[in-house]
């Protein structure tokens, strides 16, 4: 491991990068033998992007994840939030899990909830009031602030914990498959919430996800994942129109076009095809056991 | 009608255990059995006059001392052993140790160390009750969730405020489990204490009335003893409730589902 140093050494990193991911790598010690999960992960997010990291399960989307907020530290390489090396959370970025149910405080009512990490850092009790409002307000949950999260429905807890993360005013929203568990209809909605919050606040999002149609019409960007042990497949621009529409946008040719082409990126990586460049690279520097390389047919 | 329903409940196998007693003791006289007319008019006498002041209030206050100490030791000690884990590698075998010592057998020893004082009865009750409250606390500190607890640490939750905020409330039925233990264990304790060696207190003033053959006043405490139980089982339960209110909403919530 390196020493914190900041401006990072490597120096690389574009100007107007937000957030940067430079050669990250991590490998899981097990009883069982070393776990290769992320290999060799590259890639620059600007500040105010929307990008969707799309790829296989079991492609270490999590794990990278973690690693970027600070949660986890890598085996190599590093994460820059706005040039400074991240060692641990940072306080300009917030994270929201699929795990609604689980992220949220049920012993303190909704407007607590979102308020604590406020309090916390010790904002002054008006500014606080207002930034809450203003959040509970933006995910459309101005009229439950007294109610806990368990009596609300699955979309309604992972509002409030989207309105926990705004209200936190990061710089940089990270979020690991945060509608994989509500159902369809309440997905299409918060889809439509996350387009709205990311052009109201200006936040830089990263969307994690499993669901190519969803990283598409999500996304600006979408950066494709190989499979396990990971590497950037692919890094596509999405040239939809800004203001988007869950009938008319998905109804786009050139919508179905990138679908196409994504959902194509997926196969090839889950039949174990990588990107030619990276996989040279890592050949010479991966530990894993030979066991855990085995591709998904 | 509700409030009746429930009050006919609750009072319904009292009154018959009563009954049965008065009927059974209607012909013979025993003189170990009291007749519940005699046990009445002695339970008034002994205890609602000086005796209330001193041995009952001194007993209570004993208890109560013991209770809490126990609790805040459990808690705090819980808390700690709970979250660092070379001290739960380094502690826990002992506390086995430890745990496994019946208090009573401590008591002859806590009179040879402190003498017979309140703070040796007090000492008796805390060596008995701490456990429930420290183990439950241990356990429930280590259950904490891990999503919930990385949502904490991205917040920069860290330290006392992870404490209070997300590791005494995630942990709190399990140490409300235990408080509930130490309570009837503090009740046991408390009369244990005052029975070796003492001069005031219910456990004392019990074994006095049996030595003396005063056996409707020996009853009579006995009494005592039990509505002390009933009295703290309400106030626990009272407190339970308020305290883990979003534990219960929560559950009920999940079981509907």
């Amino acid at each position: 491991m390196q020493p914190d140093a900041t401006p990072s050494p490597s120096g690389k990193t574009l100007p107007e990068a937000m957030l940067s991911v430079r050669g990250l790598k991590k490998v899981y010690q097990t009883d069982g033998g070393d776990i290769e999960a992320v290999r060799n992960l590259t890639f620059d997010l600007r500040a105010g992007e929307l990008a969707c990291l799309v790829g296989p399960s079991g492609s270490g989307k999590t794990t990278l994840l973690k690693c970027i907020s600070g949660l986890m530290a890598p085996t190599e390489g590093e994460v820059l939030l706005d040039g400074k090396r991240v060692s641990g959370p940072p306080k300009k970025m917030a994270v929201v899990f699929q795990e609604y149910g689980r992220s949220l405080f049920p012993w303190m009512r909704v407007r607590e909830n979102v308020e604590l990490p406020l309090k916390n850092q010790g904002v002054a009790k008006a500014e606080r009031d207002r930034l809450v409002d203003e959040a509970l307000e933006a995910v459309g949950l101005a009229h439950v602030p007294r109610s806990y999260p368990w009596q609300l429905s699955g979309g309604m807890q992972q509002r409030v914990a989207i309105a926990r993360a705004i209200a936190y005013q990061p710089e940089v929203l990270l979020m690991d498959e945060p509608f994989a568990a509500v159902d369809a209809q309440t997905r299409a909605d918060l889809e439509d919430l996350i387009r709205t919050i990311w052009k109201k606040f200006g936040v830089t999002v990263l969307f994690v996800t499993h669901d190519i149609d969803e990283s598409v019409y999500l996304g600006e960007r979408v950066i494709i994942l190989s499979s396990s042990p990971t590497v950037v497949q692919e890094d596509i621009v999405i040239d939809l129109p800004v203001d988007r529409d869950q009938l008319e946008t998905r109804s786009l040719p050139r919508f179905t076009e990138l679908r196409h082409h994504v959902y194509e990126q997926i196969q090839l990586a889950k039949k174990g095809h990588r990107p030619a460049a990276a996989g040279t690279v890592s050949a010479a520097t991966t530990q894993a056991a030979p066991a855990s390389r085995t591709d998904v047919a | 009608m509700k409030p009746l329903k429930t009050l006919g409940y609750v009072l319904a196998l009292p009154v018959l255990l009563v009954l049965l007693w008065w009927a059974s003791t209607l012909g013979a006289v025993n003189f170990f059995v009291p007749t519940p007319a005699t046990l009445v008019a002695k339970f008034g006498e002994v205890w609602f006059g000086p005796r209330f002041f001193s041995d009952v209030l001194p007993s209570l206050g004993r208890l109560l001392v013991g209770v809490v100490a126990a609790i805040i030791i459990g808690v705090v000690g819980g808390v700690l052993i709970g979250s660092v884990k070379w001290l739960r590698a380094l502690l826990e075998p002992t506390l086995e140790f430890f745990r496994a010592i019946p208090p009573p057998v401590l008591v002859p020893v806590l009179i040879l160390l402190m003498g017979i004082t309140d703070s040796m009865k007090v000492a008796v009750i805390i060596s008995g009750c701490v456990w429930p409250v420290l183990l439950n606390t241990i356990e429930g500190v280590r259950a904490v969730d891990g999503v919930l607890s990385d949502s904490a640490h991205t917040y920069g939750i860290d330290g006392w405020a992870r404490v209070r905020y997300l590791v005494l409330p995630s942990a709190s039925p399990q140490i409300m489990a235990g408080v509930r233990q130490s309570l009837s264990l503090g009740l046991i304790l408390m009369v244990i204490s005052e029975m070796f060696a003492s001069s005031s207190g219910l456990g004392f003033t019990i074994v006095q009335f049996q030595r003396s053959f005063a056996i409707p006043e020996m009853w009579s405490g006995i009494v005592v003893l039990g509505l002390l139980g009933v009295a703290m089982s309400f106030i626990f339960q009272w407190a339970e409730r308020n305290i883990l209110r979003w534990y219960h909403g929560q559950k009920e919530v999940e079981n509907a589902a």
